[in-house]
């Protein structure tokens, strides 16, 4: 047991738990405050990785822009705070068969060392190869992913103009 | 100064030696570290308090503290924070109180993170993280879920809208905030802070220092204005307004709590002008001179950390200045500038810099060309439409 | 959003609560509120972001003052008017003596009418600096409001050389004057007018031509000329509709007629064009004082009134330019020496009655601005 493998540990124990707070918490906004320290918590986890770029921008998009948005989806809607959350209800079997099953399956691969699987190569830097790669090898994926944030964006100016 | 690295290397070779597991003195040196930043955030921000009650009471023909502490009131801070640590804790009866205690941690945690990448003198970095500067952004972002937490939990509905403005609107000057940053970043080729400030060596023509803020004038303009609006102060303070409707997000919160909120401000500020001062004004490139028993990089370093500072200082001093000159923008204006301004010409600033770079210098001087001949334009425009405010202003009818 | 036609004069505003949504919400703002200048309470209906009706309530500083003037003589009212509009006392005490001096016939002489046009022209230059010191507050310039309370407490260290007091002067008499200045006043009031006159562009160039405070206040609170007529708004709320009204020079009561100044009137009818007019106001108000004092003759500052004052029987209703505008004092005299009907017509009451159709349509944050260019004081909207 070295001292990253704790490491290691400690940070998973502490995503898998907020998380768990965001899917079975009964209130609302602590989920949502719990979601935030899932998302550090993966942004972590991304550093020990050495995908420090990824984590940054983890924190930047994720935390910074769409927990936000979250919350001000929570906040605009009134009287949501003293609402109970259903945290359960009628396909909880399906679900829960659905996400055991690719639990299993995840530890089966990480154990059998499935080469797809498992993980690449670590890299000194990895913003300018990925900004090489996002332009080169993948420079289609990038503009089609463009054109989709500008078609949400004129979709929700449409959406919030007052006729 | 290389002499700390080789304290700390000297440290891990020592517990090393002695059996202890690497993680002791790590913690122990992140433990001091964390310490002294602290320390400095906490004097700095005091005495930021203190200048600032004396630069808006000198521009408002007042004196300001003069008392606490005998000369020109230097105790005032001091007096200040003691009886804000002695007020009453209050929580509002209704309030969500995990949230409600997290929220100023959060936002303190989100401003001394930032700390880590700033170059204080060459070699003096906590960190000197290879994405230096997209690392300073995203941990400022965090600080925005905290006040939105704070104006949820305190169970006000005045509280929850001011927590919303502010941050729409920390969130909309983010963006163009990013896009200038990019620039000088692109010009180096780096996003490390140490290596930012090291590209700024040397000297144009002999004369000018090769600061960014003299390529990139348009990028540290819109910089500058975003971190006003980051930093939540004039004039795009409408979310701590006073005299407006709707109060601010921290209006429940007294005692200490409010005084964490107050810190993480100052240490904000702080922050961003030393982005500014590292990106744009050649962070803590300066003149220096041999000081006579210290060795050359001691003194290299004392001279550093001084030019860093007064750069610093010296931005801190013009928001101060702006904050007490200029009148407050509304909502919808503040939400105008950042959008249909600010975005666009960061963005052009990030093409023309994008097409230099790779074009080359030649691109350059066509650019400054039709750079000045859109700047004449503007500059009569600006006269043209000055004067018929003037006109207006001289007009009677009796 | 556009804006809804205004309401045809005569109806009442009223609403009922019918029931909250998200989008439409009653917010109360005051009485004790930084920016409502005073214990002014409106309550004010929101679609989102925009008020769509207002309605004051006043009556928090309601004093009884013309049930009290029924129960005093002449002379003893004159400290009241003093309470009425406290930050422009010397015209209340204006208004209020030219009309008991018509109503009795009275001839002022000619130094007491040239000391009460000094006074009262100091006077509204006073009270206009306040109203920028406490406008430019409202919308963030704290700077300003310092600098414009340097300057009047120049003004009022002249006030208190000449009566003694910094705020309630009660200096005016039926008949002339209490006191006459002082030996060195006209010189002290002089270096004042030339301080005072540089002092102007130090504003503009703070506030007035800076393009932030100008995109605050250009396009807001408008309302329409002639709705504005109807509803008997009076002083820079009207000239900065386009409408030239000023009591000085319809009226040409007192000695008005021999000074040479010009009253600013400007056209868009929004709360630039009021700052427009007050800020031109001031420097004509200098105009005025400069050539009064230069035109100051000798004599006496009482004329020959009984010491018990009796005006014959009668009814009058005299006006008087105050800062805030059209300031009238109603007196029934029935002969004796208390007045059977005292009434006052106070300019800031009948503004703050028009504040609802300046604000429907306007943005929550363009509350404060057209509030404070409105100029209310509240001693005289409550009396």
């Amino acid at each position: 047991m070295t001292i990253k493998l704790a490491i290691f540990y400690f940070l998973a124990a502490f995503t898998v738990w907020a998380a768990g707070v965001v899917v079975f918490g009964k209130n609302i906004v602590r989920a949502a405050v719990a979601l935030i320290f899932s998302f550090c918590g993966m942004a972590a986890l991304y550093v020990l990785l050495d995908a420090e770029f990824l984590a940054a921008v983890q924190v930047l998009i994720y935390v910074g822009g769409i927990t936000i948005l979250l919350l001000f989806a929570i906040m605009l809607t009134s009287r949501i705070g003293s609402k109970a959350v259903k945290v359960v209800n009628d396909q909880v079997v399906l679900s829960a068969m659905t996400g055991i099953g690719l639990l299993v399956g995840l530890i089966y691969a990480s154990i059998a060392g499935i080469a797809e699987l498992s993980a690449p190569p670590r890299l000194p830097e990895t913003a300018p190869f990925l900004g090489r790669a996002l332009l080169t090898t993948y420079a289609l994926p990038f503009e089609v992913v463009s054109v989709l944030l500008l078609a949400a964006m004129i979709g929700a100016i449409i959406l919030a103009r007052k006729e | 100064m290389s002499s700390f690295a080789d304290l700390v290397e000297c440290l891990y070779a020592i517990t090393a030696a002695w059996g202890i597991p690497w993680i002791i003195p790590t913690l122990v040196v992140m433990t001091v570290v964390a310490g002294i930043v602290i320390g400095y955030i906490a004097v700095a921000a005091m005495f930021m308090i203190w200048w600032e009650r004396k630069v808006s009471a000198h521009i408002q023909v007042r004196f300001g503290p003069m008392r606490v502490g005998g000369w020109h009131g230097w105790a005032q801070s001091i007096a200040d924070g003691v009886k804000l640590l002695l007020k009453e804790d209050i929580i509002p009866a209704n309030a969500d109180k995990v949230v409600f205690v997290l929220a100023p941690m959060v936002v303190f945690a989100a401003a001394l993170a930032a700390y880590v990448t700033i170059p204080w003198a060459p070699g003096l970095i906590v960190r000197d993280l290879n994405i230096g500067i997209l690392y300073m952004i995203s941990i400022s972002s965090l600080a925005v879920v905290g006040i939105i937490m704070a104006g949820w939990s305190s169970n006000n509905k005045y509280s929850v809208l001011g927590a919303m403005r502010s941050a729409a609107q920390a969130v909309s000057y983010e963006v163009p905030l990013v896009l200038s940053l990019l620039g000088p970043v692109m010009i180096a080729g780096t996003m490390s802070m140490g290596r930012l400030v090291e590209a700024q060596n040397g000297w144009w023509f002999g004369v000018l220092p090769k600061w960014f803020v003299f390529p990139q004038v348009v990028a540290f303009v819109v910089y500058f204005t975003c971190a006003l609006a980051e930093c939540n102060r004039l004039p795009f303070d409408i979310p701590e307004a006073e005299s407006e409707l709707v109060a601010g997000f921290h209006v429940e919160y007294s005692g200490m709590r409010f005084a964490i909120f107050f810190l993480a401000e100052y240490a904000n500020m702080f922050t961003v002008t030393a982005i500014a001062a590292t990106l744009f004004l050649g962070g803590w490139h300066g003149p220096w001179m041999p000081l006579p028993g210290l060795p050359q990089e001691v003194a290299q370093g004392l001279f550093g950390l001084f030019w860093f500072l007064l750069k610093c200082y010296f931005l801190i001093f013009v928001m101060m200045w702006l904050r007490w000159t200029l009148a407050r923008l509304r909502v919808d204006q503040l939400m105008g500038l950042a959008w249909k301004v600010l975005l666009p010409v960061a963005f052009a600033n990030l093409i023309v810099t994008g097409l230099v770079l790779v074009l080359g210098k030649q691109v350059l001087l066509y650019v400054v060309g039709i750079g000045i001949v859109i700047l004449v334009a503007v500059g009569l425009a600006l006269r043209a439409s000055a004067n018929t405010v003037r006109m207006q202003m001289q007009k009677a009818r009796g | 959003m556009e804006r809804k036609p205004p309401l045809p004069a005569g109806t009442t505003v009223a609403f009922e609560r019918t029931g909250e949504t998200m989008e439409e919400m009653y917010v109360n703002m005051g009485p004790q509120h930084p920016s409502t200048h005073g214990v002014l309470r409106l309550l004010l209906k929101l679609d989102g972001e925009y008020i769509t009706d207002c309605i004051p309530y006043i009556g928090y500083l309601h004093r009884c003052h013309e049930k009290i003037g029924e129960n005093r003589n002449y002379t003893q009212i004159i400290p009241y008017t003093d309470r009425l509009d406290y930050l422009a006392a010397m015209s209340m005490n204006f208004g209020y003596v030219l009309t008991v001096e018509r109503l009795m016939g009275v001839k002022v002489p000619e130094r007491a009418e040239y000391m009460r046009v000094i006074l009262a022209e100091l006077q509204r230059i006073a009270s206009h600096l306040l109203w920028l010191a406490t406008f430019g507050l409202d919308l963030g310039n704290f700077t300003i409001f310092i600098y414009c309370f340097r300057e009047r407490e120049r003004i009022l260290d002249l006030f208190e050389a000449v009566s003694g007091q910094r705020l309630n002067y009660s200096f005016y008499r039926i008949g002339g004057m209490a006191m006459d200045f002082p030996d060195s006043w006209a010189a002290d009031c002089r270096s004042f007018l030339d301080w005072f006159k540089q002092r102007l562009p130090e504003y503009d160039a703070l506030m007035g031509e800076n393009v932030l405070f100008q995109k605050r206040v250009q396009g807001i609170g408008i309302i329409d000329p002639k709705v504005a007529v109807d509803y008997g708004l009076s002083g820079p709320m009207i000239r900065s509709c386009g409408v030239q009204w000023d009591l000085r020079r319809r009226d040409l009561y007192s000695v008005y007629d021999r000074f040479d100044f010009e009253t600013p009137v400007f056209d868009s009818c929004d709360v630039w064009a009021r700052y427009m007019v007050r800020r031109r106001e001031m420097a004509e108000s200098a105009r005025i004082v400069e050539q009064a004092l230069a035109q100051l003759p000798a004599g006496d500052i009482m004329a020959k009134v009984p010491k018990n004052i009796k005006p014959p029987a009668g009814q009058i209703y005299c006006r008087t330019e105050s800062p805030r505008g059209e300031l009238g004092f109603y007196l029934i005299s029935d002969g004796s020496p208390k007045p059977y009907r005292y009434k006052v017509r106070s300019p800031a009451y009948v503004n703050l009655s028009a504040v609802p159709e300046m604000l429907r349509g306007c943005l929550v944050a363009d509350l404060v601005a057209v509030l404070g260019s409105v100029d209310i004081v509240l001693g005289e909207v409550d009396r």
